[in-house]
């Protein structure tokens, strides 16, 4: 009995995974009961396609990765901008004159100096208070509108001010897929970025980092530690989505269920193809993220406490 | 050695700090006390620019350090600063929150930087824990490993916010030791603090303040038994008691 335990304690991560894959297995093949059940599979006509199939994934795959990567430098720009608090007007007006008034202390400045000094302060404060609002609003836009609108908007915009690349459908796709999750990702990086207590900024700065070494060595890898699950969720909302780069005439999946005698009769068929390969993935993927996370897991931070059997004293750690 | 003169801050219409205007010479230990929401913890920011001054100016080693052309970057290295939430870089272990300064801010090599938080941590007594997370350390050792962060960017002179408040009173006398040990080496210090004995024992001067003004001045036996403002009366019979 206590073998048992103690085996169960030290291999329930393993156990844990199969039992997952064992609860998808059989709910597919429950599924699969209820649709073919009498018909049996069509095993034949899947070995002849299932090329087809995985080639068109990997083109999802492929487009998607890249889309990820350059959405994550998007939203993380957007992110970070939609983080800064800028003051109201007037705050500022009456900062710059108690700087005038400082500067009319310091006898050597002479008065054309700070009528450019109030010119080039403004155009910083303007230019920075425009950026903002441009980066809500491109947020917004996003958000809000379908994607499948968003393809078909910027494949007309191709169509009309680009023709020389209008059959490009990949890149076409992926420019898009890749505004878009920079959309959504900014969101999540303005949520990350803002979760990281302000007293380490201050702790940061206080030792001499400047604005941009504090967030590449203090902010930012607690708060990419923080969105690895939302990211995650983005990645696979993203991969799926992309299927809907058909409209450009990439061939994914749902193009070949459309070519193909996918209306005739083995329609069972294509589906669990194209269902056992995005689960394959995106599971896979799963297993990854658990991993990266378990790996850059701060110890002693968050939920996941160290497991420790109840009752058991553990020896103190060899210092 | 830190100079303020004058110094004024706003926070939109609170008037934070009105007029603060003191002097440390190198090698003192000041003690600033006063109530709560006096100024306290924004002088010391003001100093270290990590809240600018309104108006005002702040010496540094006979520098004004709060105009234009001078680097607050580089002013915030020459005063280390320890919180009363210790602040430690949570994703990192006690010895590299030490050497992340020297390695990305001084530009050490990391053998050199390790070396150095080695016997900076071995100061403050925490060698056996330098790969212990924040999280893993008691508020003390947090705190004791905040105080080697801020001493391994040589600072000229150390301010101390209130580094005992978040502190159980087992872990209060750990941080304190290791602040008395940095004042008898004679370290310029400014200690926001409640610690009356560790204000009697250590500071040179004591200064008391209220309502964003320096109220009184003087050493801690005056400050604490012969006050000369009613005030100062008042505050410190009730932390005395």
């Amino acid at each position: 009995m206590a073998d048992l335990r103690k085996f169960l304690r030290e291999r329930w991560r393993y156990i844990d995974a199969m039992l997952a894959v064992a609860v998808i297995v059989g709910s597919l093949a429950y599924i699969y009961d209820l649709l073919v059940g009498s018909r049996g599979l069509d095993v034949a006509y899947i070995t002849r396609n299932y090329g087809l199939y995985v080639h068109a994934v990997l083109t999802n795959v492929y487009a998607t990765t890249i889309a990820f990567l350059v959405g994550m430098a998007i939203g993380f720009s957007v992110g970070w901008l939609r983080t800064a608090r800028t003051m109201p007007l007037a705050k500022f007006v009456l900062s710059l004159r108690a700087e005038r008034r400082a500067r009319s202390e310091d006898r050597e400045v002479i008065k054309a100096d700070s009528g450019f000094l109030i010119f080039f302060s403004l155009l910083w404060y303007g230019a920075k208070y425009v950026v903002r609002r441009i980066g809500d609003g491109f947020v917004e836009i996003i958000r809000g509108t379908p994607l499948y609108v968003q393809i078909l908007f910027a494949s007309s915009f191709f169509i009309v001010f680009l023709r020389e690349y209008a059959t490009e459908g990949l890149l076409i796709g992926i420019i898009t897929l890749a505004i878009n999750t920079g959309g959504y990702q900014a969101e999540i990086f303005r949520a990350g970025l803002q979760t990281v207590h302000s007293g380490q900024i201050e702790a940061a700065r206080a030792i001499g980092f400047s604005r941009l070494r504090a967030m590449r060595y203090v902010i930012l890898p607690q708060a990419l530690r923080l969105i690895i699950p939302p990211l995650t969720n983005e990645y696979i909302g993203l991969f799926k989505a992309s299927t809907f780069l058909f409209v450009l005439g990439v061939q994914t999946e749902i193009s070949y269920i459309a070519l193909h005698e996918g209306y005739a009769g083995d329609v069972f068929e294509i589906f669990a193809m194209v269902t056992a390969i995005f689960l394959a993935i995106t599971v896979t993927l799963s297993f990854v993220v658990q991993s990266l996370e378990r790996r850059f897991r701060i110890p002693g931070l968050g939920i996941e406490a160290v497991r420790k059997p109840r009752g058991v004293k553990m020896p103190a750690p060899v210092a | 050695m830190i100079r303020v003169n004058d110094v004024q801050k706003h926070f939109g219409a609170l008037h934070v700090l009105r007029g603060i205007t003191f002097e440390v010479q190198k090698g003192e230990a000041i003690v600033i006390i006063g109530p709560s929401g006096s100024g306290k913890s924004t002088l010391l920011r003001c100093i270290n620019l990590l809240v600018e001054p309104d108006s005002g100016q702040v010496f540094i080693d006979g520098v004004q350090v709060n105009r234009h052309g001078i680097r607050h970057e580089w002013v915030r290295q020459q005063v280390g600063m320890v919180f009363q939430s210790f602040n430690l870089f949570t994703h990192l272990t006690a010895i590299d929150n030490v050497t992340l300064g020297l390695t990305r801010v001084k530009g050490m090599t990391h053998d050199k930087a390790v070396e150095k938080a080695r016997e900076l941590l071995a100061r403050v007594g925490l060698a056996a824990k330098e790969n212990s997370y924040p999280a893993e350390l008691s508020g003390g050792q947090q705190q004791r490993v905040a105080i080697a962060r801020a001493l391994a960017m040589d600072p000229k002179a150390m301010l101390f916010d209130e580094p005992t408040s978040a502190l159980d009173p087992e872990y209060i006398r750990e941080v304190l030791d290791v602040m008395t040990a940095l004042a008898r080496e004679g370290m310029t210090m400014i200690v926001v603090t409640h610690e009356m004995g560790f204000a009697s024992n250590v500071a040179s001067r004591i200064l008391f303040m209220d309502a964003g003004k320096i109220v009184e001045e003087g050493s801690a036996e005056q400050i604490f038994h012969r006050p000369k403002e009613e005030r100062t009366r008042s505050f410190v019979s009730k932390i005395l008691r």
